[in-house]
């Protein structure tokens, strides 16, 4: 395993002061410190480390209210924990402009660092670094997206529950329907053949009508007949009869 | 430092071993040397990592580029480069405590080149070697400016899960010919020592262990054994500065029964770097360019061209072979013809995956055109989003599959054209002492089969297996044949010495019984589509076999007795006496061990280390070599020796 010697290092740091001093060398330190700290304030990497800390703080905001964005909500929770749609639009909102603005800035980074007239060693570490900050971003606009999967599928979920319960209402309706018309067609097929059956019997009378229509035409003929024949015959009985007293009165007058 | 402890103990427990210790120390290193915060989308902290050779070599095999990045790091340098001021940046200081390096590092603090300086030295610095940085850091005012100091004790290379070097860079001032060269004075002797045991000593630092070392009696092995055995108690019995105190690594870490160091020397087994191979790893190493897990190669290569012919433009290709890349990590010890029956089965996979993914593309294309699409929509869009997600991966699929494919492609050319096959076979079958079905005459003046390199090394297995020399007329034979062939005979000068310096020493090398079954002359025809045709080349089945080092091991791990290795020295850092007995006190078979081999080694003897480990339920092994070579590079360094 790897051992540390710093310590050892600053031992023999102080061993060889200790040994300069004695040789009566010494070393200018403080002209040189404060030349160190004037380093370049708008320099690439406090730059590139400014985009670091606002992709952080968007992960911590992202982490903080990951809880509360992605709970299912029930009803026990108290209403202070539950965030509104309109609070998670925001959310979703914040994130994208934030994470555009991060990627807007890493770009004009690259740009910036293309132009400059440095080293090419310089150019690749530079590179690597913005490449390095891109994955980071990456990273965490996936945990951004992954967030959004999660309620976007509730949100499916929670439609697909409603689709469903709708459906089964549809379905039982659509039974209780069903069995309403199995009883109308069952009534129906009852009522056909009462009336099947009564047409046979109407038939019949039908035919018994047709028939005493008949008979009572034929004795209405009948009667025509007799009243004729009756008719007739009275005629005859009473030219007899007109006959009889004729001639009994002309036998009356004859004899007389 | 505390807070770390659970996760390594938890790294120790799963497969992946020594490159999670070393790459955890450097995350560490590179991460200010404080625990490396788990919170995802943390705040990116930017700083440069300066490096000298050594450092580079140390960090390129455990952390890509990519992941260098990851951490944060926006330039890496070479510490001997010219560099330009960053005036706004902490810079990483990853350096060996050499003199040049540390006048650097002043020169740096002279010039304010950065904000912050952290300095890490791979290996402990010396006093006044700091005091040196100290008074140019007081010279320049800058004292204020270093902020940290560290020794990591990282001087070795990990390579693999279970597998490390010594160096590669000046890899000549430790390598075989270095200490085996007859006119080795002993301060030159003393440094190499020195040098490799300082490395080992670093390697322990950081696995937090110390382990009870074997090592054979007479040879360069038994130097670095008791040079280590001294430098592990120097430090145990200093109880201020030990690094191997409770508190900074955790006493229990190694399941509770301390590793066993088995250090070899090379001269127990020179067969072994001469072997031509068929497993994948071991066949790059062989055949191509293969450095600290990286292969480099020239589009279009392969043989090398016919003479007359024009060279085309070739560029060169750089392929990674990495812990991440699955193929390989499955496949490195695999036989090739089975590399290139997996490299096809994983074309086709990406292929089928591949037309899923367009089907999928135009599935969608036909939106509210087809009844049909559409009820296939809803079940689709699942489908979509996973497809669409496992892109990258199919994407990085088809690299990691061309990549092999290139590289099976390179090997198989150099296979086919110096037909390594048949002396594979033929050395296989030397070295397990079986019936030879040719002579070696045969091969040696065939003028289609392998480079000169090839048959000298050939030869020179035969004349190390053989269990008696050959015939001087025989020798003459084939002397002739070789010279014929445009061989150098220097490195048979040398083996010959090594032959009859052996032959006084213990008994020689046994390679065991192997055996090579070839699957028939000609091997299946791949399938129409198929770039890896292999007409001609045999099917051979590796049969499984322990070469003397794993065997070595094995006694030794198993508490066996052995003829072999029952003279071994023992030590053991923790005794307060410092015991010269041979009498181990363990008698339970240990759990884990650490093989060094002194003198270099190759992928041969990593890999039928890694088969053996795998017929072991739950041991652990780490291969280590002071230089990693190929049998070219050992046949040059033969030469070198032979004519002196």
């Amino acid at each position: 395993m790897a051992v540390d010697i710093t310590l050892l290092f600053k031992a023999s740091v102080k061993t060889v002061k200790t040994r300069n001093k004695a040789i009566g060398i010494g070393f200018d330190s403080t002209k040189d410190e404060i030349f160190k700290r004037s380093r370049p304030k708008s320099g690439f990497s406090p730059r590139a480390k400014e985009v670091i800390t606002n992709i952080t703080k968007l992960k911590d905001f992202l982490l903080q209210h990951r809880k509360d964005y992605v709970s299912a909500g029930s009803l026990i929770s108290s209403d202070l924990s539950r965030m509104t749609d309109n609070d998670r639009d925001q959310i979703d909102q914040d994130a994208q402009i934030f994470m555009r603005t991060c990627s807007e800035a890493i770009k004009q980074l690259r740009n910036e660092a293309e132009k400059q007239v440095i080293s090419a060693q310089i150019k690749e570490h530079r590179g690597a670094v913005l490449d390095l900050i891109e994955t980071y971003l990456k990273g965490v606009c996936k945990l951004y997206s992954e967030q959004r999967a999660i309620r976007v599928k509730r949100m499916f979920e929670q439609e697909n529950q409603r689709l469903i319960s709708e459906m089964n209402s549809l379905v039982d309706e659509v039974r209780q329907i069903e069995g309403k018309v199995v009883e109308i067609s069952r009534l129906q097929e009852i009522f056909a053949e009462k009336v099947l059956q009564q047409e046979a019997e109407i038939d019949n009378i039908h035919q018994l009508v047709v028939g005493a229509t008949e008979n009572v035409k034929e004795g209405n003929e009948d009667i025509r007949e007799a009243i004729k024949n009756n008719a007739g015959f009275r005629v005859w009985i009473l030219f007899f009869l007109v006959m009889c007293s004729f001639s009994l009165l002309f036998l009356d007058w004859y004899d007389s | 430092m505390a807070c770390h402890i659970p996760r390594l103990v938890s790294l120790l427990k799963k497969k992946h071993f020594l490159c999670c210790i070393s790459a955890v120390a450097l995350k560490r290193m590179l991460n200010f040397n404080a625990p490396p915060l788990k919170n995802t989308a943390a705040e990116p902290v930017w700083k440069v990592l300066i490096y000298d050779r050594f450092g580079q070599d140390i960090i390129s095999p455990l952390l890509s580029v990519k992941e260098l990045r990851d951490m944060g790091i926006t330039l890496h340098l070479l510490l001997h480069s010219d560099r330009d001021p960053i005036p706004d940046v902490p810079a990483i200081y990853f350096v060996m405590p050499t003199e040049e390096n540390i006048d650097r590092i002043c020169q740096d603090l002279r010039n304010q080149l950065y904000e912050s300086y952290y300095l890490n030295f791979i290996s402990a610095i010396s006093r006044s070697k700091l005091e040196d940085i100290a008074s140019a850091a007081l010279a320049a005012n800058a004292v204020t400016q270093v902020t940290k100091v560290f020794d990591q004790y990282l001087n070795f290379i990990t390579l693999e899960d279970d597998m490390f070097i010594l160096c590669h860079q000046n890899k000549e001032l430790i390598s075989y010919h270095a200490i085996n060269r007859a006119d080795i004075q002993d301060t030159d002797m003393e440094a190499i020592m020195d040098t490799i045991v300082d490395s080992l000593f670093c390697f322990f630092v950081t696995l937090g262990a110390v382990p009870i070392i074997r090592c054979p009696r007479g040879n360069a092995a038994e130097m670095v054994a008791v040079k280590l055995d001294k430098k592990l108690r120097e430090n145990l019995r200093d109880a201020r500065n030990s690094l191997f105190t409770g508190d900074s690594m955790t006493a229990g870490q190694f399941s509770f029964q301390r590793p066993l160091f088995v250090l070899v020397d090379r001269n127990v087994d020179m067969a072994t770097p001469l072997h031509h191979t068929w497993t994948y790893q071991a066949l790059i190493h062989d055949v191509l360019d293969f450095h600290l897990n990286r292969v480099v190669m020239e589009e279009g290569m392969g043989a090398e061209p016919s003479a007359g012919a024009r060279p085309k433009k070739k560029s060169r290709k750089t392929y990674d072979l990495t812990a991440a890349d699955k193929f390989w990590q499955k496949h490195k010890g695999s036989p090739f013809p089975e590399v290139a029956e997996s490299v096809q089965e994983e074309l086709d996979t990406y292929r089928a995956q591949e037309d899923e993914v367009k089907r999928l593309k135009s599935i969608m294309g036909l939106e509210g055109e087809d009844e049909g699409a559409i009820s296939m929509l809803s079940d689709n869009t699942a489908k979509l989003t996973s497809a669409v997600s496992s892109l990258p991966e199919l994407l990085e699929k088809k690299r990691l599959i061309d990549l092999h494919t290139n590289v099976a492609t390179a090997v198989l050319d150099h296979i086919k054209s110096r037909k390594l096959d048949v002396y594979f076979e033929f050395e296989e079958k030397l070295m397990s002492k079986s019936t030879l079905d040719k002579s070696l005459l045969d091969i040696i003046s065939d003028p289609d089969a392998g480079t000169p390199e090839d048959k000298m090394r050939l030869f020179l297995i035969y004349y190390i297996t053989a269990q008696q020399a050959p015939s001087e007329s025989d020798l003459e034979q084939y002397k002739k044949a070789l010279l014929d062939a445009v061989c150098d005979l220097s490195p048979l000068n040398y083996i010959k010495q090594w032959k009859a310096f052996t032959k006084m020493a213990a008994t020689p090398a046994n390679y065991g019984n192997s055996g090579v079954k070839p699957m028939g002359l000609f091997s299946r025809v791949m399938n129409t589509g198929s770039q890896f045709v292999m007409e001609g080349v045999k099917n051979l089945v590796l049969k499984q076999h322990n070469l003397p080092v794993t065997r070595i091991l094995d006694n030794l791990m198993e508490m066996k007795s052995h003829p072999e290795t029952d003279d071994y020295r023992y030590f053991d850092p923790k005794m307060l006496r410092g015991s010269e007995s041979s009498i181990p006190r363990n008698k339970n078979p240990f759990q884990e061990a650490i093989v060094f081999v002194v003198g270099g080694g190759n992928y041969i003897e990593y890999q039928n280390l890694v088969d053996y480990t795998k017929s072991k339920q739950g041991k652990k092994i780490v291969y280590g070599c002071s230089e990693l070579f190929n049998a070219s590079q050992f046949i040059k360094q033969l030469s070198q020796l032979g004519q002196k």
